[in-house]
C-alpha cells in the first residue's frame, strides 16, 4: 500500500495550529497540485487537483470523508477516487512538545484498484509520501507565515 | 547565417552528434569505433529523443533474429515488398537497396559490439501482409529485450518516458494492449524498461562503454562553416546560456529529431498542419534549420509519419494535454465520421495512412470536408470490450467523454450533421449484418487484426453500432514526427542545393530526408531507417581524415 508520513516541529502553540487546519478552506490551495474543491457537509468533500508523477501529470477527482474530528490534536479522513480507481485514508495529528511547540505530522495512504491497480501503485509508491510531505511543510510554512514567525 | 570560424573554440572533438534519439546513439557508436572522438549534444534535459518515447522497434529485413526464429526473408522479396510501397515515389531510389543491405549489418553489428539486443515480437505480424509482396508469416520488426536500467547508473533516469507505455515488450502488449499488470509492477519495482527505453538504455550503455562524452541541456544552435563552406563545428548553447564553439575535425552529425512542433515549418512544409504531434516538444527543426543555412538541399519535406491522434484531457505530459495513439478505432461497434457524419475512410488502416484521408479537398464546394477533428462514434458494446484511449473496459465513463442516449443528441453534442450520423450508422450496420464494408473495406487488411494470422475479419473488425449511450472522441491530425529533411547521399552525407557533398555535414533519423518517401513498411518503419543511416553516417564520418581546423584566419 503506497503511503508516507511526515512530521514537523513548528514553533507554535497546539491551538493555532488546530484553529488553522480544521477550516478545509485554509489549507486547501496548499494540495500539491490543487485546482479546486467543494464542502459539502462538515464532514464530506470533493477535490480536483492535478498529481504530478514526474513522468506525467494527471487530473484527478476524489472525495474526503472526515470520520472524525479529535480536537485539538487528530482529524481522520477516508478518500476514494471518483475520476479513478483508488481509496485510502490519512490524518493530520499535532501533539504538544512544549507551550510553544507542536509536533505536527500529516499521513497519506492511497491504494488503486481495478485491473491497472499494480501498476498505478508502482507509481504512487513514491508519489503518496512526496504528497504527504509537500503538503504538511506547506501547511507549516504557511502557518509560520500567517503568525510572523521567522524560519 | 551559419556562423564562422572562432578565434578559439571552447572544446575540439572529431565528431558532433547533435541528438540522442536512436539514430544518433548508433551513428555516434558506429564513429567511436573508427576512432574518432564523439561528443553527444542533447536540447533537453531528459535524453533518447523521439525513439526513447516510442515502441523502440526497428523494421529491417533479412536480420539475424528472424534467421534464427526461422522466418524465410530475401533481399529480393523485401525490395519488390518497398518498391509495390514507395509506388516510385522516393527521394533517392538508389536507397531502397542500400537500406535493405545495409539494414541487417547494423544490427549484427550493434548486437556483436554493445548491449543491444532484440527478440521476435511473436504474434506480432506485419502491417501490410495482406498484399501480396508482404512478409506472409512473421515480422521483420524487431522488439528490444527488456533492459535493466541500473546498468547505466544516474543516466538511467534521464532517460525520455512514454507515460502510455508501460514496462513491457511489443509481444507482452506493451503498445497495443492486453497487458498484464503484475508483470508491469514488477518490472517497475527492479528498474526494468523495455521498448525505446530499452533501445535507448542499451545503446547509451554502448556508448557510455566507449566514452562517448554526453550532454544534456546542451542545444546546438548553429553550424560553423569554413571558408570553403565545409562543416567544422557547432555553435551551442551551455546549460548557462553561454554560447559555446565546438570544433569537429571529421564532421557533424544531425540527429536532432524532425520540424513536428515548430508551427512555422510545419505550414511551410507539409500539406496539412500537424496540430497534435505525439513526439517529444523539442522537436522544433534545429537540424533542418541548421542544414537549410548551409545550403543543404532537402527531400521528401512534405510528409511525416503521420498519425489520427486523441487526447484524455486529464493526461499531461511537459504541460501539455497529451497526445495519445488512443486505441480502439479498430474494433467493431465503432465508425470516424467528418463534420457531415460521413465516414470517409476505412478506420483501421494504418496510422500512417488513415490521416491522409483528413486532407482530401473537395473541388465543388471548395473545402476538405474531412479535416480534422473527425469523429470516433462508438456505443456501449465497445466501451465494454475495449480499452479506449485510456478507458478500460467495465470502468466507469469519465467526465471529458460525450456521450448521448440518441446519435442525434450525440451530433448536436459533437456538432456534426444528426442526420448524417444516423444515415450512415444505419448503413453500416446494414453492411455489419451482412458482413461486408461494401464502402472502406473494414475487416480486410492485416493491421486492424494485427495479431491474428489472416489479419481482419468481418467477427473481429465489423459491429454494429446500437446499444445506447452512444460515445464519441474527436481524432486529431498527429504525427510521430517529421519525415522530411537535407537530402542525403549512400553515407548519410548532406548534398547541397547545388548537388555537391557539403564536407563534414551529416544527417540521420527524423533530421534527414525520409529515405523511404510515403511509405511506413511496419512497426519500426521508421527507427529501422533511421538507425540504418545513422549507423552508415557514423562509420564515415568516424573514418575520414580529421582535419586541421585551428585558427589559421579567426573572425572574432
Amino acid at each position: 500500500m503506497p503511503n508516507g508520513i511526515h512530521s514537523v516541529n513548528v514553533p507554535l502553540d497546539i491551538k493555532t495550529i488546530w484553529d488553522f487546519v480544521s477550516e478545509m478552506n485554509n489549507w486547501a490551495p496548499l494540495v500539491p497540485g490543487y485546482i479546486e474543491h467543494e464542502i459539502l457537509s462538515e464532514n464530506q468533500s470533493t477535490w480536483k487537483f492535478k498529481g504530478d508523477l514526474g513522468f506525467m501529470k494527471k487530473t484527478v477527482k476524489l472525495q474526503i470523508d472526515i470520520k472524525e474530528w479529535n480536537e485539538p490534536s487528530q482529524v481522520l479522513f477516508d478518500l476514494k477516487g471518483l475520476s479513478e480507481n483508488f481509496s485510502g485514508g490519512g490524518y493530520f495529528e499535532a501533539e504538544v512538545i512544549d507551550e510553544h511547540t507542536t509536533k505536527m505530522t500529516g499521513h497519506l495512504d492511497i491504494t488503486a484498484g481495478g485491473m491497472m491497480g499494480p501498476m498505478i501503485n508502482g507509481i504512487l509508491k513514491n508519489f503518496v509520501p512526496q504528497t504527504a510531505q509537500e503538503l504538511t511543510d506547506a501547511i507549516v510554512e504557511k502557518l509560520l507565515e500567517l503568525n510572523s514567525v521567522s524560519q | 547565417m551559419p556562423a564562422k570560424k572562432p578565434n578559439q573554440w571552447h572544446e575540439e572533438v572529431d565528431v558532433i552528434v547533435l541528438g540522442t534519439g536512436g539514430a544518433a546513439f548508433t551513428a555516434a557508436i558506429l564513429a567511436a569505433d573508427q576512432g574518432a572522438d564523439v561528443l553527444m549534444l542533447e536540447k533537453a534535459n531528459q535524453i533518447g529523443g523521439t525513439t526513447a518515447f516510442s515502441g523502440g522497434v526497428p523494421w529491417i529485413p533479412v536480420n539475424r533474429y528472424m534467421k534464427e526464429a526461422g522466418i524465410e526473408d530475401t533481399r529480393e522479396d523485401a525490395i519488390a515488398f518497398l518498391e509495390r510501397l514507395t509506388l516510385g515515389k522516393v527521394p533517392d531510389p538508389a536507397y531502397i537497396e542500400i537500406y535493405v543491405d545495409n539494414g541487417h549489418k547494423m544490427i549484427d553489428y550493434l548486437h556483436e559490439n554493445t548491449p543491444v539486443r532484440f527478440e521476435m515480437p511473436v504474434p506480432f505480424n506485419e502491417y501490410y501482409g495482406h498484399v501480396d509482396e508482404a512478409l506472409k508469416k512473421g515480422t521483420r520488426s524487431l522488439d528490444p529485450e527488456p533492459f535493466d536500467l541500473n546498468l547505466v547508473g544516474e543516466w538511467g533516469s534521464l532517460i525520455r518516458q512514454n507515460p502510455l507505455f508501460p514496462p513491457l515488450t511489443l509481444a507482452e502488449g506493451g503498445a497495443i494492449g492486453g497487458v498484464d499488470f503484475n508483470k508491469i509492477a514488477e518490472r517497475m519495482e527492479n528498474n526494468i524498461v523495455t521498448m525505446g527505453r530499452s533501445l535507448i538504455a542499451s545503446l547509451l550503455k554502448g556508448a557510455l562503454d566507449r566514452d562517448i562524452k554526453i550532454k544534456n541541456n546542451t542545444p546546438g544552435k548553429e553550424l560553423v562553416l569554413d571558408d570553403n563552406g565545409a562543416v567544422i563545428g557547432v555553435v551551442a548553447e551551455d546549460e548557462a546560456g553561454e554560447k559555446i564553439y565546438i570544433g569537429a575535425r571529421k564532421g557533424v552529425v544531425l540527429a536532432s529529431g524532425g520540424y513536428e512542433w515548430n508551427q512555422e515549418l510545419v505550414k511551410t512544409f507539409l500539406k496539412a498542419p500537424i496540430t497534435h504531434p505525439m513526439s517529444p516538444p523539442g522537436n522544433e527543426g534545429d537540424g533542418l534549420i541548421m542544414a537549410m543555412e548551409a545550403g543543404a538541399a532537402l527531400g521528401n519535406m512534405s510528409e511525416a509519419w503521420w498519425y489520427p491522434s486523441m487526447q484524455d484531457p486529464t493526461m499531461e505530459y511537459e504541460d501539455r494535454i497529451m497526445n495519445q495513439t488512443g486505441s480502439g478505432r479498430m474494433g467493431p461497434n465503432s465508425i470516424i465520421v467528418n463534420k457531415y457524419g460521413k465516414r470517409f475512410v476505412h478506420e483501421g488502416t494504418t496510422y500512417n495512412d488513415l490521416p491522409r484521408a483528413f486532407y482530401e479537398y473537395d473541388p465543388v464546394k471548395l473545402e476538405y470536408p474531412n479535416e480534422a477533428p473527425v469523429w470516433m462514434v462508438f456505443d456501449q458494446q465497445l466501451k465494454d470490450s475495449q480499452m479506449i484511449i485510456t478507458m478500460m473496459p467495465g470502468e466507469d465513463a469519465p467526465d471529458w467523454l460525450d456521450r448521448a442516449n440518441t446519435l442525434a443528441e450525440l451530433a448536436d453534442i459533437i456538432g456534426v450533421d444528426a442526420e448524417g450520423l444516423e444515415q450512415s450508422v444505419a448503413r453500416w450496420n446494414a453492411q455489419c449484418e451482412q458482413g461486408k464494408d461494401t464502402d472502406f473495406h473494414r475487416g480486410t487488411t492485416q493491421f486492424e487484426n494485427l495479431l491474428a494470422d489472416g489479419g481482419g475479419n468481418a467477427e473481429a473488425n465489423l459491429g454494429k453500432i446500437e446499444k445506447a449511450p452512444f460515445y464519441a472522441v474527436p481524432v486529431n491530425l498527429g504525427a510521430l514526427g517529421t519525415n522530411g529533411g537535407p537530402r542525403i547521399d549512400e553515407n548519410g552525407q548532406v548534398i547541397s542545393l547545388r548537388g555537391n557533398k557539403i564536407e563534414g555535414l551529416y544527417a540521420a533519423g527524423n533530421a534527414a530526408m525520409g529515405i523511404l518517401g510515403t511509405a511506413y513498411a511496419g512497426a519500426g518503419g521508421t527507427i529501422g531507417p533511421a538507425m540504418t543511416v545513422g549507423y552508415l553516417a557514423g562509420k564515415h564520418v568516424g573514418s575520414v581524415p580529421a582535419r586541421n581546423i585551428k585558427s589559421e584566419q579567426s573572425v572574432n
